[in-house]
C-alpha cells in the first residue's frame, strides 16, 4: 500500500472512531445503581434488599455534626440549616431538635386532628376545652406566651405541638440552646434525602446542597460541618477509588509508554499500535449502547479491565516483524495462533452471556464486541499502516542471551505434580474463610469514619442501617392497620431495652380506620360551638377568638381522611413514603430499629404474627446474594472452562499439545488462588473477575510458548513479545496492587501474581526442543 | 421578658453608696452608665412582682403575682403563686415550665428572641456592666438618680426589634417600681415591683398602672 493509500487508511479509521465516539457520547447513559449489576433475587428477603438497596428510609439518612464554634453560635447555624434545607425538595425531612411547630404542611393543618391521638381519649367537650383554656390562659402570663399566641386562636388544643413532639426521634440527643448536641459540643442534625443513598451521584449532588447552604450562612466560617451516614460514605469511597485509580492510572500510562518505546524505538508504533485497543473499547462501549438502554459502572470498571488482553495483539505484532519484511507478511504467519487465542477468549466470555445476571451479560458484550475488533483491526487494519523499516528485535544480544537461558531451563515432567501438589498444601492449610460474601469489606471506611458514624448514630438514635422490620398486607391501610396493631408490643420492647427505639409507619399517618373513627368522635358544628361558648364563660378571651378552630374542626369532619398519595406532597408524606413500599399485588411497611440489643427478642415479634411481620438482616440478606453471584460467576466460570478445553483442542487439533497450552494455565490460576489464601486474602468476586483476567494473559503466553516454529529467530521474537506483554501487564496491575483501596489492590495483585505464575509455568511446562543445545541449531 | 423585670427588681438592694455617685440627671446612652453601674448586685438575690398583661387576644388583662429570684450566672426563676402556681426557670438557653400536676414542659430561648437578648443584657446589668447593656440596646435615661428616673431601652437587633418595641424601667432613687416592656405587636406587659406590688387594681388598666409607675413613691 502507497503512502496514499495508507494515509486514506489511517484517515478513515480516525474518522470512524470519531464517529463511534460521538455516538457514544451521545447514547452512552452510565447507570451506577447496583442492582443492574446483581443477579436477579431469588429469596424474599434478598428482593427486598435489591428494592431497598439505597432507598430504604436509614439509608437515606445523612448524619450531621456543626462544630468549632460557641454553644449559641453552633445552634443558630444548626437553625439556619434548618431553615435553608426545609425549603429544598432534595430533603425530605430535616431535624436538629427544634421546637417545630411547622413539622405539618399549614394546607394539611385541619388534619391534625386525625393524626394525633387525642381523640382517641379525649372527646372534645366542654370540660376538656375549659381544662386547655386555663391552661392557655396560664401560657400566655408564662415566660412562654410568645411562642403560643400566634397558634392560640387556631389551635387552642396545641395538637400541632402533640404531633411535633410524636414526629420527634425516639431517642434525642441533649438539647443546648434548642437544639440537639452531643457531648462532644456539636450541633446535631439528621437530614433525610429524597435521593437513594447508594446513588452514588445523585447524594454528592444532595451533599454538595448542604454544604453550599451551610458556607451561605453567616457566621459559618471558623465552624465545621462533618457529614455521615450510608450516602456521604457512597460518595467517598466512589471520589476515593476513582482519585487513587486515576492517579495509578496516571502513573503506570506513563511506564507503559516508555516500556514500549524502549521495546520498538518508534513513535509512530506506539501510537499506531494504540488504535486497536482504542477501537475496542470505543466499538464495546457502542454495542452496549445499542444493545442496552443503560451501562453499568461496574461492567465498564470490569470491562477495562478484562480488555487489557487486547493489548497483547498489537504487541505481538510488532514484536513479531522481520527485518525487511513487510508487517502484513509477519501478521499472515501470527494469525493462526492470534485467531485462536481471541476465539477462545470470545467463546470463554459467551459463558458469561449466558449466566442470565444482566451485569455479565453487558460484560460479555463489551469484552467479546472489543476483543474482535481489537483482533481484527490489528490483522487488517494495523499492518498496513506499520513503517516499512523495523528493527528485527531477534537480534538483540540480550535477547538472543535470554532466549538461552530459557531453553537451557530444566524442564522435569513432575512440575506439574509439585505445583498441583503445593496448590492443595496451600489451600489446605489457609487461615481464615475462603470466600469473602461481604462486599462492604472491599471498599472499606478509613477507622475514624466508622467511629465517628457510630458516635453521631448512637446520640442522635438514628436508626440502623443493618435492621428493618418488614410489615406485610395486602393494601397500604392493611400496613398501616398492622403497623398500629404491632405499636403496644414495640413500646413494651423499647421498655424492656431490648431496642431503643423501632419507628413504624403509623407514626407519621395512622390508617384511614382510625382516622374515621377520630372524625367520627368530632363533635358537629353547633356541638362544638356551645361546648366553646360555655367553656369560655368567665374567661377573659376575645369573642369570636377561636374562630379559626371551629372552622378548622367543621373543614376535617368533611375532609376525606389523609391517605398516604395525598400526604406524599409534603415533606413528612415523603418521609412516610420512604416506609411504604409496593409489590407484586401486595404492600410492605419498613419500620426502622435503632439500637437494637435483643435481636431474638424483636424477631419473636415477627414469630407471633404469623408470617406478616419479620425482622429482616440487611446485611445477611446482602452476603447471601453475594453468595449467588459468585455461584453465577462460578457456574459461567465453569463452562467457559469447559468451552475453552474444546477450542483450544479443535483450534490445535491434538490433545496432547492442548495440555501443554492449558496445563500451565489451569496450575497458574490455581496457583494464585492457593497463595491469596494462603496469605489470609479471603477471595471476593473482584479476585475472580481478576483471575479471568490473568487467565486470558496466561493462555496467550502457553499458546505462543507451545508453537514450535522451529526457527530460534521467531522463538526469540516470541520472547520478546511475551516479555514485553508480561513486563506491562506487571507494570500496570503491580502499580495497582500498591492500592490502599482493596477493591484495587485486590485486582492488582491476582493479574500481577497471575502474570508472574503464568508466564514461569507455560516457560516450564512449554514441550521440550527437538534442539536441546541452542548452539547446535544456530549452524 | 421577665429577665429584665427581675433585673430590675433588684434595683432596691442597690448598694447605697454606689448610688450616691451616681450622677444626677442623665438624657442619653453615655451619661446613664453611672445609673447602671450602680445596679450591680451580688447573687442570689429576691423579690416580690404583680404583671399584668394586656393581650390582644383577651378583653381583659391578666394579672399574676409571685416572686423573682436571680441564682447566678445566667439562672433566673419566676415564681407565679397567684392565681395559679407555675414555676419558669431559665438555665442553659433553655425555659423549662412546671405547673403543679404536669409534666414540666422545656422550650429554647431562641425560640423566643426577646428572652434570649433580655437574659444576655439581665446578667449586663446584674453586674452593672453598662458597655454589655449598650451593645444590646440604645439607652436613654430621664429624671435623676437620686429622685425619680426612668430608663428606656429599645432593642438594637432588627430581629428582637420585631418582637419587642421598647422596655421601660421606672424607678426613684435607689428603687426600682415598675417595667413595662411594650411588644411590637401592640401587646403590653406591666410589672410592678417589691413594695409597689400592694398597690395592683383589682381591674388594671394601662393608662392606671402607667399611671402608678410614674406617680406616688
Amino acid at each position: 500500500m502507497g503512502l496514499r493509500g495508507r494515509v486514506t487508511l489511517l484517515v478513515l479509521w480516525l474518522l470512524v472512531l470519531a464517529g463511534l465516539g460521538w455516538m457514544v457520547s451521545q447514547r452512552l447513559k452510565v447507570s451506577t445503581d447496583l442492582r443492574s449489576f446483581m443477579p436477579a433475587p431469588t429469596t424474599p428477603d434478598q428482593r427486598l434488599l435489591m428494592e431497598q438497596v439505597g432507598e430504604g428510609p436509614g439509608s437515606r439518612l445523612l448524619l450531621l455534626a456543626i462544630s468549632g464554634r460557641s454553644d449559641a453560635q453552633l445552634a443558630a447555624l444548626s437553625q439556619g440549616l434548618v431553615a435553608a434545607l426545609k425549603a429544598d425538595k432534595r430533603y425530605s425531612q430535616v431535624l436538629n431538635g427544634g421546637f417545630d411547630l411547622d413539622a405539618l404542611d399549614p394546607k394539611l393543618l385541619p388534619y391534625r386532628y386525625l393524626l394525633s391521638p387525642t381523640l382517641d381519649t379525649q372527646p372534645l367537650d366542654e370540660a376538656y376545652l375549659t381544662d386547655q383554656l386555663q391552661q392557655r390562659l396560664d401560657d400566655l402570663s408564662s415566660p412562654g406566651a410568645s411562642l403560643l399566641k400566634n397558634l392560640l386562636p387556631r389551635d387552642p388544643t396545641l395538637e400541632v405541638l402533640k404531633l411535633a413532639e410524636r414526629w420527634a426521634p425516639p431517642k434525642s440527643p441533649e438539647l443546648r440552646e434548642g437544639v440537639w448536641f452531643s457531648p462532644q459540643h456539636e450541633a446535631l442534625l439528621v437530614v433525610q434525602t429524597a435521593a437513594a443513598g447508594f446513588d452514588p451521584e445523585a447524594q454528592a449532588r444532595t451533599i454538595g446542597g448542604i454544604e453550599q447552604a451551610f458556607h451561605a450562612l453567616p457566621g459559618s466560617a471558623g465552624a465545621h460541618l462533618d457529614l455521615s451516614g450510608p450516602g456521604y460514605f457512597s460518595m467517598v469511597i466512589g471520589a476515593q477509588t476513582q482519585h487513587q485509580a486515576e492517579w495509578i492510572g496516571r502513573i503506570s500510562t506513563v511506564g507503559f509508554i516508555v516500556l514500549l518505546l524502549l521495546a520498538y524505538r518508534s513513535i509512530s508504533s506506539l501510537l499506531l499500535g494504540a488504535l486497536p485497543i482504542a477501537s475496542a473499547a470505543l466499538a464495546g462501549i457502542a454495542a452496549l449502547t445499542l444493545a442496552f438502554p443503560d451501562v453499568h459502572g461496574i461492567t465498564l470498571a470490569f470491562g477495562f479491565t478484562l480488555l487489557g488482553v487486547a493489548q497483547e495483539y498489537p504487541i505481538r505484532v510488532l514484536s513479531h516483524r522481520r527485518a525487511g519484511e513487510d508487517a502484513v507478511q509477519s501478521v499472515r504467519a501470527l494469525w493462526p495462533l492470534l485467531l485462536t487465542a481471541i476465539a477462545s477468549a470470545c467463546i470463554a466470555y459467551l459463558a458469561f452471556y449466558a449466566s442470565g445476571v444482566n451485569g455479565l451479560k453487558q460484560l460479555a458484550v463489551f469484552t467479546i464486541v472489543g476483543l474482535l475488533v481489537a483482533g481484527f483491526s490489528t490483522r487488517y487494519l494495523l499492518p498496513h499502516l506499520l513503517p516499512r523499516k523495523v528493527r528485527d528485535v531477534a537480534d538483540l544480544p540480550w535477547l538472543v542471551r535470554a532466549r538461552d537461558v530459557v531453553d537451557r531451563l530444566p524442564r522435569p515432567r513432575w512440575i506439574p505434580l509439585v505445583v498441583a501438589l503445593a496448590i492443595v498444601l496451600m489451600l489446605a492449610f489457609a487461615p481464615g474463610p475462603f470466600w469473602q460474601n461481604n462486599l462492604a469489606a472491599l471498599t472499606p471506611l478509613p477507622q475514624d469514619m466508622l467511629l465517628h458514624d457510630a458516635r453521631l448514630r448512637e446520640a442522635l438514635g438514628a436508626p440502623d442501617v443493618r435492621y428493618l422490620l418488614v410489615l406485610q398486607a395486602p393494601t397500604e391501610q392493611g400496613v398501616l392497620a398492622l403497623s398500629e396493631a404491632l405499636q403496644p408490643m414495640v413500646d413494651a420492647l423499647v421498655a424492656k431495652h431490648a431496642v431503643d427505639g423501632l419507628e413504624l409507619p403509623s407514626r407519621y399517618l395512622p390508617s384511614v380506620a382510625v382516622q374515621r373513627a377520630r372524625q367520627q368522635k368530632l363533635p358537629d358544628d353547633d356541638a362544638l360551638k356551645k361546648a366553646l361558648t360555655d367553656a369560655l364563660q368567665g374567661m377573659p378571651f376575645q369573642p369570636n377568638l377561636f374562630q379559626p378552630f371551629l372552622d378548622d374542626v367543621a373543614t376535617v369532619r368533611r375532609l376525606p381522611p389523609l391517605t398516604p398519595a395525598l400526604y406524599a406532597q409534603s415533606p413528612l408524606g415523603q418521609r412516610l413514603a420512604s416506609m411504604l413500599v409496593q409489590r407484586d399485588g401486595h404492600w410492605l411497611g419498613l419500620g426502622t430499629i435503632s439500637g437494637l440489643h435483643d435481636v431474638a427478642a424483636v424477631q419473636a415479634l415477627g414469630d407471633q404474627s404469623g408470617g406478616t411481620v419479620r425482622l429482616l438482616d440487611l446485611k445477611a440478606a446482602s452476603e447471601s446474594l453475594v453468595v449467588d453471584y459468585r455461584t453465577w460467576i462460578l457456574q459461567a466460570l465453569l463452562a467457559a472452562a469447559v468451552l475453552l478445553i474444546c477450542t483450544i483442542s479443535f483450534a490445535l487439533r491434538s490433545l496432547r499439545r492442548a495440555w501443554h497450552v492449558l496445563a500451565p494455565m489451569t496450575l497458574a490460576t490455581l496457583l494464585v488462588l492457593a497463595v491469596e489464601r494462603v496469605a489470609g486474602i479471603e477471595i471476593s468476586l473482584f479476585h475472580l473477575v481478576a483471575l479471568i483476567l490473568a487467565g486470558g494473559l496466561g493462555l496467550h503466553y502457553a499458546l505462543f510458548f507451545e508453537r514450535d516454529t522451529g526457527d530460534p529467530a521467531e522463538q526469540r521474537r516470541t520472547l520478546h513479545a511475551t516479555l514485553v506483554c508480561v513486563l506491562s501487564a506487571l507494570l500496570v496491575f503491580g502499580m495497582l496492587a500498591w492500592a490502599t483501596i482493596p477493591v484495587l489492590r485486590a485486582i492488582g495483585l491476582t493479574v500481577s501474581l497471575g502474570v508472574a505464575f503464568h508466564f514461569c509455568l507455560s516457560i516450564l511446562m512449554a514441550p521440550h526442543r527437538p534442539f536441546q543445545n541452542p548452539h547446535a541449531s544456530k549452524d | 421578658m421577665f429577665a429584665l423585670l427581675l433585673c430590675m427588681m433588684l434595683l432596691p438592694w442597690a448598694n447605697a453608696s454606689r448610688c450616691e455617685t451616681t450622677a444626677a440627671v442623665a438624657t442619653s446612652s453615655a451619661t446613664s452608665e453611672p445609673l447602671i453601674a450602680a445596679l450591680g448586685q451580688p447573687a442570689p438575690a429576691r423579690t416580690a412582682f404583680a404583671e399584668a398583661r394586656f393581650l390582644k387576644v383577651l378583653d381583659k388583662p391578666l394579672v399574676v403575682s409571685g416572686e423573682l429570684a436571680w441564682l447566678g450566672g445566667d439562672q433566673l426563676q419566676r415564681r407565679v403563686d397567684h392565681p395559679n402556681p407555675e414555676t419558669a426557670s431559665i438555665a442553659n438557653g433553655e425555659v423549662t415550665l412546671q405547673r403543679a400536676g404536669k409534666a414540666a414542659r422545656t422550650f429554647s430561648l431562641s425560640h423566643a428572641p426577646q428572652l434570649q437578648v433580655l437574659l444576655d443584657s439581665f446578667v449586663a446589668l446584674l453586674s452593672g456592666d453598662g458597655s454589655r447593656l449598650q451593645q444590646a440596646f440604645n439607652i436613654s435615661q430621664t429624671g435623676e438618680a437620686s429622685g425619680a428616673w426612668t430608663l428606656t431601652l429599645l432593642p438594637r437587633d432588627a430581629k428582637v426589634a420585631k418582637a419587642v418595641a421598647s422596655i421601660v424601667v421606672d424607678g426613684y432613687g435607689k428603687q426600682s417600681r415598675c417595667m413595662q416592656m411594650q411588644e411590637a405587636d401592640g401587646d403590653l406587659a406591666i410589672d410592678l415591683l417589691g413594695s409597689l406590688v400592694e398597690k395592683m387594681p383589682a381591674q388594671p388598666t394601662r393608662e392606671s398602672l402607667q399611671a402608678l409607675c410614674q406617680g406616688a413613691h
